[in-house]
């Protein structure tokens, strides 16, 4: 079958609102004396209540009008009256009489140290402009970079002359955030032989995400698809974690793969390419007097190796994890990004004894979707 | 700044490093299975959400969304206009009210006019003048009128016919397309599925005067006549019965690969983006339109450049293989993104028309889809 075509997904607002009155409560601590209190909206709000999901509040919406609330992130209270306005769309937080609204998007707020992915979207004569998802565009200085081959010196004219020889627009570039200014924007850097331009393999943006406080780590913004389930009640998109850059020994014959989970919700799957392999690809005959000299060079190489179509196939399946990761509202991490890798060689081995004959179901049963992406997400959730 | 530029292309592209679209390209030329990002196979479409009939205001309506989330909304509204006569139509003498095609041949005022059909696009982000809304309205207007025109077995239900109530009055169709989200990919198949099934849902009201009298309808709304007919109803026993408005499908090919519903990464890499009009004619076969070609934007990508010209790698690079590689100057290096230049194989455009029309090829697919979409 070529195409798919769904009725649409009607929100089910009876049952869904005691739902939500749970999610709500979920982070409030065990104060007996907050039990019962509920959010109780303004009696305008309570009638419309059947009309309106209640566990997604939008801008200026009156959260409430209880005055014993604290106004917490994303809300706001007009100084003549008690009552919280929201003012971003997204979820309600409670902690014990702080009350937040947690949005459902945010762009990401770089944090010195943090690992990003980014574009280059604008080369000037000292510094490159990186799209890192962020309100605005991280800068990268020329010093800020290592020189191929490892030379330590000042950066001359003819280093700022052949700018675009490095980085050029549309480079994918794997820094990390050195400093945040006043005004939020970030400086990078890509002092390290981890660090540098990105090749052999796939981007992936798991976008409209930001690490929106520090102090939420569990939780960041999440894409909402328009046609998800209504399932996503949670928020997804990537997570500071301790490790975000890790390699997958992939199955059917993938090889290694290496994921980079950028802070800022830009995600990087490559070919697995360590210091020797990516030297041995550049030439053949290299002394290993010069291997740390190969190393750095090819980090402004924009050529890719030799990659298999088994690699390929897994590179492809690992994005769509992430993708149903995503668009289910899971955070993504290694933990939930390996468990999803698990169950859908799970999944596809069930199916493929379903249907090993019949040619046509195989063709298409790479793609992730429906059934067996719920099926991924309920063994990442509930599974572990 | 590249805006008018992107609004020619065929999307608007995202900035892809040299690296990705090299990856990308390989794995999509892969001879006879190509691994698209996602995981589908080249002729499978990403799942949609279809409803029609939300518009209360509307003749038919539809809305369509995409699992990428972009949505599209399309209200199709009728209106009866006086036929201006021309002095040549004037002496077609005969007219008979149940559109027999033989007493109606060579008569504008009875075969009815293209311009009867008025589509009007909204993208966000771009003026109604801007050459993409412009562009993709003409691309589906013309498909739909043209169905008809250009066809010597002149079906009578096709819809310039079917627009026509009697010799001095017609129906004139207003189709506003509106896409509610940002064109994440080139719009031209969700808004054309769209319109398709809007078009499958518009209703007439049941013409009650009879020949050359001014028209005067049924005003119960129930016994509403389908423009197309459906296949269930009974009140319209025509061979036009399976005659279905058209639909646009956008195709691209990538090497020898034909692929089928594109995404925004994989239009970046294609060497040829074509836009494939289809439509079920007579006997439920399936009859191409149309065929128009997309400019593809991977002209306008950055070349990357191989590890024997990158000045950065030139102590890493052994000398003699450095000037081999120069001497071949603009050869094709393997892993490294050239832009594509010149046309494509006649062999490949024929493999996407085929792929299209063939029995049980994707076209067909397409349309009985749509046909199972419920219509309220």
């Amino acid at each position: 079958m070529a195409i798919t075509i769904l009725p649409p997904v009607v929100e089910d607002f009876g049952p869904r609102q005691s739902d939500s009155e749970d999610e709500m409560s979920i982070n409030s601590d065990e104060d007996t004396e907050m039990g019962g209190v509920s959010l109780d909206r303004p009696t305008k709000r309570a009638r419309l209540e059947n009309k309106i999901g209640t566990g997604i509040v939008t801008p200026g919406e009156v959260v409430t009008d209880d005055p014993q609330w604290m106004r917490g992130h994303g809300t706001y209270m007009n100084p003549l009256s008690t009552s919280i306005i929201a003012t971003v769309a997204g979820t309600i937080n409670k902690t014990n009489k702080l009350l937040s609204v947690h949005p459902l998007r945010a762009r990401y707020t770089p944090e010195i140290g943090d690992l990003v992915i980014g574009r280059i979207v604008e080369v000037q004569s000292r510094r490159w402009k990186v799209d890192v998802a962020a309100p605005l565009l991280a800068g990268l200085p020329l010093s800020a970079i290592n020189l191929p081959g490892g030379i330590l010196r000042r950066r001359t004219s003819a280093d700022e002359l052949q700018i675009r020889t490095f980085f050029s627009e549309g480079d994918l570039v794997v820094a990390e955030v050195q400093s945040v200014h006043q005004d939020g924007a970030a400086s990078l850097h890509t002092r390290s032989l981890k660090y540098g331009k990105l090749r052999n393999g796939v981007f992936l943006a798991v976008t409209g995400t930001g690490g929106s406080g520090a102090s939420s780590t569990s939780t960041k913004g999440g894409v909402g698809s328009a046609s998800a389930p209504a399932a996503s009640s949670g928020t997804g998109g990537v997570v500071r974690s301790r490790r975000q850059v890790w390699t997958v020994n992939t199955a059917n014959g993938g090889g290694d793969v290496d994921v980079i989970l950028g802070v800022n919700g830009y995600i990087w799957i490559s070919k697995h390419a360590d210091g020797a392999a990516a030297a041995s690809s550049a030439t053949e005959n290299v002394s290993i007097t010069r291997m740390e000299e190969m190393v750095s060079s090819s980090i402004y190489s924009s050529q890719n190796d030799e990659i298999a179509p088994q690699t390929r196939r897994e590179i492809a399946r690992l994005a769509q994890c992430i993708r149903v990761l995503v668009q289910g509202g899971v955070r993504v991490d290694e933990e939930t990004v390996m468990g999803a890798y698990e169950a859908s060689l799970q999944v596809d081995l069930e199916v493929g004894d379903d249907d090993d004959e019949d040619e046509l179901h195989q063709e298409g049963r790479e793609y992730l979707e429906g059934a067996k992406a719920r099926h991924i997400l309920e063994v990442v959730i509930h599974g572990k | 700044m590249s805006n008018q530029r992107q609004a020619s292309s065929a999307s608007q592209t995202p900035h892809l490093s040299p690296a990705e679209l090299s990856y990308l390209y390989t794995s999509l030329s892969l001879p006879g299975s190509p691994i698209r990002p996602d995981g589908r196979s080249p002729t499978q479409f990403r799942p949609l959400t279809a409803e029609t009939n939300i518009l209360p205001g509307t003749n038919g309506s539809a809305r369509i969304g995409f699992a990428d989330g972009t949505q599209a909304i399309v209200g199709v509204k009728a209106e009866v206009e006086r036929t201006t006569l021309s002095a040549d139509t004037l002496d077609a003498r005969e007219f008979d009210p149940n559109h027999d095609r033989e007493s109606q041949e060579g008569s504008a005022a009875v075969s009815g006019h293209g311009s009867w059909v008025q589509m009007s696009i909204e993208i966000p982000g771009f003026r109604d003048d801007d050459a993409l809304p412009v562009f993709l309205s003409e691309m589906m207007r013309e498909s739909l009128v043209g169905s008809v025109g250009a066809d010597e077995s002149g079906m009578a239900g096709g819809l310039k016919g079917r627009l026509v109530i009697n010799k001095r009055w017609h129906w004139r169709l207003y189709i506003d397309v509106l896409l509610l989200s940002q064109p994440l990919s080139y719009p031209l198949p969700l808004l054309s599925l769209t319109t398709h099934l809007a078009l499958l849902s518009t209703k007439l009201p049941k013409l009650k005067s009879q020949g050359e009298e001014d028209p005067f309808f049924d005003d119960d709304w129930a016994v509403a006549e389908y423009l197309y007919p459906r296949s269930s109803s009974t009140l319209k026993k025509s061979p036009s019965q399976h005659v279905r408005p058209p639909v646009t499908l956008l195709v691209i090919s990538v090497g020898d690969n034909v692929i089928f519903d594109p995404n925004r990464e994989e239009i970046a890499v294609a060497d040829a983006v074509l836009a494939i009009s289809v439509t079920r004619g007579e006997g439920g076969g399936l009859k191409l339109l149309s065929i128009r070609t997309i400019d593809p934007p991977s002209r306008l990508t950055q070349p990357g450049i191989p590890n024997s010209e990158n000045v950065n790698m030139l102590g890493a690079t052994p000398a003699e293989e450095n000037a081999l590689t120069q001497a071949t100057g603009e050869e094709e290096v393997s892993g490294v993104w050239r832009p594509r230049r010149g046309g494509v194989k006649r062999s490949v455009v024929a493999n996407m028309v085929r792929t299209v029309l063939k029995k049980g090829g994707v076209g067909e697919e397409v349309l009985e889809g749509l046909e199972g979409v419920e219509v309220v």
